[in-house]
């Protein structure tokens, strides 16, 4: 298919918002599969997040005018999203990490999901994993698509990563607010470093009442980082503990209810990124305080939980040795389950 | 001659819903034209009266337990048109409260078309009930309610210095968020600022620990009224989770008092005549705003907000009088009366 031209007097129907930082080695991959799309009516708000490398070299390699590169000083994720969502001029709006991937039909898919139903607000799909050279790791996201309720989100964020979303623009504007330390509007609560995208899901879920639904497909590939430092798990917690209180100030009577179970799954979650961290001790913590919480992780996905309890203690007792065994039964358990 | 129009209340309305009834009563064209008669009814009661009436007004809560009522009604007073007035459900109601979606979409379609019009009392209920398709967008009219505010508009206007006492008057209920509002007192008030609270409710205990220890912090219990409650202050405050539309908010333009609300629902509209909205219904952002605003400044927002309180009684009048107009027979051809 040529090339379609679009003029700059009128408006793409989509938008794609591409947070970048620190991202010259990834995001000319992620241009191309955005580029690649089948639906191409779109537009890319590149937002340059005050990045220090030559992230925006790469860009500048890429001729096409669909790309636009907004620049602002750093704010992190939430900010940088806030400030694609201040230069998107598309009815519809997705969002793609500058590491992560689309599949050709991504776009497509959503766009037609949104026409066909008026009522949906956020358009999300499953993703799979990839490895730092991209090599697929066999593992994927695939979540409950339909009927999603506020308990969903909260528990197990079905929407999954940042760049499986594609929203109706209107009905995300509802939930912007212009707070008095900032001159711009925020949609992303910016005093989140993490916790971002579910704090602001949950505000959706919470304040507004359209619908948040799934397409089928795995159409995102989300890159998984090995590595990491137990520490950031903890720090992962606290800002998940902060979004919890925020949402209590929306809906006290339900959050109230519910956070012990969210709190369960949330903690169950960080206890198998422990374990990817080779930190049997740290996961075995986490596991004990989920089920403390609440025992719904357990009745709700037994295999699931107890793989992961395998998992930790096998890597607690056995060490670095037990590695390979744990992470064998976790990740069995995940692609079933996942 | 006068038309009959009869209010069918919940055994548990508002005293909102009843100030707004006397006010519509004694008001000049449909108090002059028409009598108005409330009758109470049980929630969930299965039979339903048949009514000598030329119009019937419901301000009942659309609920499960009411469709039987409804339905009966319907049936029972086929010739007689027939009003609801949705005093209760708004977007945030059904957010906040994970309300089913699809069930709740049903019952709402199955009672609201049992009516002639539906009556959402502010301009963002209107425009969700219409999104949602809950009745179709011909039969939804928008009218603000309103009430005596001569009592309010009697009073002086707090137009110069800084705004000391602060208030916060309704229910005691998580609905109403005044816990969101008394931590953020808390941390943003000076010595010589105070805050009162009027009203009763489940939330009582909740609050008073929230405001344990604080002297400048005091829930009063109801005023004797609405009136001396906002005579006591310089500003009133409105940290609502869910509101249709907020009589306090009038009440306060009325009195010239700066009105501060959360911007949910029906509390956006107030946001278009004077009243500051603080974005994010959250104890930052509430801290935020009352720093903001502890050095005044603000007369131009109270006198907008007091010009839209002597229009709103009578565009309330108004627009009440168009609907029965255009629902009933002329008035002097009246059949019940």
């Amino acid at each position: 298919m040529p090339p379609v031209s679009h003029s700059f007097s009128r408006a793409p129907r989509a938008s794609i918002i591409v947070p970048a930082y620190n991202a010259a080695a990834t995001i000319a991959e992620t241009l191309e599969s955005l580029l690649a799309q089948t639906f191409t009516d779109f537009e890319i708000v590149v937002v340059d997040d005050g990045t220090p490398d030559r992230t925006l070299d790469v860009v500048a390699l890429y001729d096409d005018p669909r790309i636009r590169v907004v620049r602002q000083a750093n704010r992190g994720l939430a900010g940088a999203r806030n400030g694609g969502l201040m230069a998107a001029r598309g009815a519809y709006v997705g969002f793609c990490d500058a590491d992560d991937l689309w599949e050709p039909g991504k776009l497509a898919a959503h766009v037609a999901h949104l026409d066909a139903d008026p009522e949906v607000g956020i358009s999300f799909s499953g993703s799979r994993f990839i490895d730092a050279a991209s090599r697929p790791l066999g593992l994927a996201q695939s979540p409950k698509l339909k009927g999603i309720t506020a308990l969903d989100v909260l528990c197990r964020n079905p929407i999954g990563n940042g760049s499986a979303a594609v929203v109706r623009r209107a009905t995300f504007d509802r939930i912007a607010w212009r707070p008095a330390t900032d001159s711009r509007p925020w949609w992303f609560d910016e005093r989140f470093r993490q916790s971002e995208d579910i704090e602001c899901w949950a505000r959706f879920v919470l304040s507004t009442d359209w619908k948040i639904e799934g397409v089928p497909g795995l159409l995102t590939r989300y890159r998984v980082n090995p590595g990491g430092l137990s520490a950031n798990l903890e720090k992962q917690y606290e800002s998940w503990e902060r979004m919890i209180d925020r949402m209590a100030e929306i809906a006290p009577a339900f959050v109230a209810r519910h956070a012990p179970a969210a709190r369960a799954y949330q903690l169950r979650y960080l206890a198998r990124r422990a374990v990817s961290q080779r930190d049997g001790r740290l996961a075995l913590s986490l596991l004990a305080r989920a089920l403390n919480a609440s025992h719904r992780p357990l009745l709700a996905e037994p295999a699931k939980t107890c793989s992961t309890v395998a998992a930790a203690a096998l890597l607690s007792a056995f060490g670095r040795d037990g590695y390979a065994l744990a992470e064998r039964a976790i990740l069995t358990a995940r692609s079933r389950f996942a | 001659m006068t038309r009959k129009v009869v209010h069918l209340i919940d055994d548990i309305a508002p005293g909102g819903v009843m100030r707004m009834l006397r006010h519509m009563a004694e008001g000049p064209a449909i108090g002059r034209d028409h009598s108005h008669e409330i009758r109470r009814i049980r929630r969930g009661a299965l039979v339903a009266p048949r009514l000598e009436a030329d119009v019937i007004v419901s301000h009942l809560t659309v609920t499960w337990m009411n469709v039987p009522l409804l339905t009966g009604l319907r049936a029972l007073n086929p010739d007689v048109p027939m009003v609801h007035v949705e005093h209760s459900y708004t977007e945030s109601f059904v957010a906040m409260h994970a309300v089913p979606r699809q069930r709740f979409a049903t019952l709402m379609r199955v009672s609201y078309a049992m009516f002639d019009r539906i009556v959402a009392v502010s301009a963002p209920q209107a425009a969700w009930i219409r999104r949602r398709g809950f009745a179709p967008a011909e039969r939804v009219v928008t009218i603000n309610p309103s009430v005596d505010l001569s009592p309010f508009l009697a009073l002086t206007p707090r137009l110069e210095g800084a705004p000391k006492v602060w208030c916060l008057i309704g229910r005691l209920d998580a609905q109403k968020g005044f816990d969101v509002a008394i931590r953020a007192f808390r941390a943003a008030a000076g010595d010589d600022e105070s805050l009162m609270v009027f009203g009763e409710g489940p939330e009582r205990d909740r609050l008073e620990a929230l405001a344990e220890g604080d002297a400048r912090i005091r829930l009063v219990g109801w005023a004797d009224s609405p009136a001396e409650a906002i005579a006591a202050c310089d500003a009133v405050l409105m940290p609502s989770r869910r509101e249709a539309f907020g009589l306090v908010a009038l009440e306060a333009q009325a009195a010239g008092r700066l009105l501060i609300v959360s911007g949910v629902d029906g509390l956006a509209e107030h946001q278009r005549h004077g009243a500051i909205a603080v974005g994010a219904n959250s104890v930052e952002a509430w801290t935020e705003t009352l720093r903001r605003l502890r050095h005044g400044g603000e007369a131009e927002r109270i006198l907008q907000g007091r010009q839209r309180a002597r229009r709103a009684a009578r565009a309330f009048q108004a627009a009440w009088l168009e609907l029965l107009d255009d629902l009933a027979a002329p008035v002097g051809f009246a059949t019940a009366a």
